[in-house]
């Protein structure tokens, strides 16, 4: 088990690393979140909605168009080279691969989430109410979005449309996280009662799992010669 | 694979399989033109709906073929990725096919009825929202199958799709239910009133019901035959190139 953790660590430890050093994803998100929070700004009215109202469902979009930016790129730099080649030939299981992804993409995919809430929270004069609750909506959502993203980034590098294919294999698979993770923000941000967001967010743990475990049981089909 | 598909190239099963196809698919069309004169000429019409009532024969096939044919894409395709048997990639796309082609018949009349009973074409209801999205998965299944270089990727990242979509349609189904659903409740196998149908309207729907079926079988048994040939033609091909 612990062998198993170690190896999934250094798959994700890796890719930090080269996340770290280059910048460039989490430069991409950020950037991206933040220009849309802006857009999103003076493409709304506040004489016609107030912002509070549908500031929920804007910010689960920015985050899925943020996310598929960076998560399209989980395997564009190991495309080059055969450097994936490299990392099947090493003795990680392919679940353990896979998991790694997941978990660097995820912890990615966290920080912008985080700038997500302080944009708006900042833009739209949103006042979170339970912040924490708020945050741990968004982070079961996006561990669910990670999980099928990864996946399926796998399958859109490998063909020859690319990126420009992942949204199109991830949009209807993503309707329960968008329906779940949006009625839980918006009842959070009208301070709703924490029973009341309950049965979402059991959802949204509900399709994390599945999610995972599907990902890696399928994950070896996708990279295998 | 090679050997195996030699084994069948020589003649009788392929044959037995474009006999069987023509027949499912005659019987079929002929149950569809049966079916037709019952529904125009026939049956009573339903007193509150109208006329309208009459797309619900050729709805409730449609919406069963669809799922049907999702249903044998992801088992077959869970069951390639397994075996690694070409035949069942062969039997996912020409399901997959013939549930696409069912899939957009449900959800144009579907429509038409929608803007007669409800005065709508379109809502966000979640019987509609979720045949929306599996017409959807169905396009990313095609769409990521053509998109390859290498044709054993595609097949392998369709059944991939196949399996998590067939998956993931519970949780969408769970989810849309969220909404209030204004759909029509069950009048055929509703619990408390057990076949309820008028006779003639039961008649009609058995008709469209059994004739939409055979003619789903026979299209999926002729593009499977189809994918057969292709892959056969490949072989030759390929041992030509190296001869």
């Amino acid at each position: 088990m612990s062998l198993y953790l170690t190896q999934l660590w250094a798959v994700a430890w890796k890719d930090l690393v080269v996340e770290f050093r280059s910048r460039e994803r989490v430069g991409a998100m950020a950037a991206f979140t933040a220009l849309v929070g802006i857009l999103f700004n003076f493409a709304i009215d506040p004489t016609v909605v107030r912002p509070e109202q549908i500031a929920s469902g804007l910010i689960w979009l920015t985050l899925i168009f943020a996310g598929m930016l960076g998560l399209g790129r989980t395997f564009e730099i190991e495309a080059q080279d055969g450097a994936l080649q490299g990392v099947l030939m090493t003795p990680i299981p392919r679940d353990a691969l896979f998991l790694g992804k997941v978990l660097s993409n995820y912890l990615i995919m966290m920080a912008v989430v985080l700038l997500a809430m302080g944009v708006f929270g900042v833009l739209f004069a949103l006042d979170w109410g339970n912040p924490a609750v708020v945050l741990a909506t968004l982070s079961l959502g996006a561990l669910g979005f990670t999980a099928v993203g990864t996946l399926f980034s796998a399958v859109s590098s490998g063909t020859a449309m690319g990126g420009t294919l992942l949204p199109i294999l991830l949009f209807p698979l993503l309707v329960p996280v968008v329906i779940y993770g949006t009625s839980a923000t918006n009842r959070l941000l009208a301070d709703r009662p924490l029973s009341e967001v309950d049965g979402q967010l059991r959802m949204l743990g509900a399709f994390a799992l599945v999610s995972l475990f599907v990902g890696a049981g399928l994950f070896r089909y996708v990279v295998e010669e | 694979m090679d050997a195996e598909l030699g084994a069948t190239k020589s003649g009788g099963g392929s044959g037995g399989m474009q006999r069987f196809a023509i027949v499912l698919t005659l019987v079929g069309l002929i149950g569809v033109l049966i079916f037709y004169w019952q529904v125009f000429f026939w049956v009573n019409t339903e007193r509150t709906m109208g006329v309208a009532q009459r797309i619900f024969y050729l709805h409730v096939p449609a919406a069963w073929n669809a799922e049907l044919g999702f249903g044998i894409t992801a088992l077959c395709s869970a069951i390639y990725l397994w075996l690694k048997d070409e035949r069942l990639d062969w039997a996912a796309v020409a399901a997959a096919e013939a549930g696409m082609v069912f899939a957009t018949l449900l959800l144009i009349e579907g429509s038409l009825w929608a803007k007669i009973a409800w005065g709508t074409y379109w809502t966000w209801e979640p019987r509609l929202t979720l045949t929306l999205l599996l017409w959807f998965i169905f396009l990313g299944y095609f769409m990521v199958r053509r998109s390859t270089d290498n044709s054993e990727h595609g097949k392998r990242f369709a059944a991939v799709l196949a399996i998590v979509g067939s998956l993931d349609i519970p949780l969408i189904h769970v989810s849309v239910l969220w909404f209030r659903s204004i759909h029509p409740k069950p009048v055929i196998m509703s619990a408390d009133q057990p076949m309820n149908l008028e006779g003639d309207m039961l008649v009609t729907f058995f008709t469209a019901l059994i004739a939409f079926t055979l003619l789903f079988l026979g299209l999926v048994a002729f593009r499977y035959g189809l994918e057969r040939s292709q892959a056969l033609v490949a072989q030759r091909l390929r041992r030509e190139r190296s001869a």
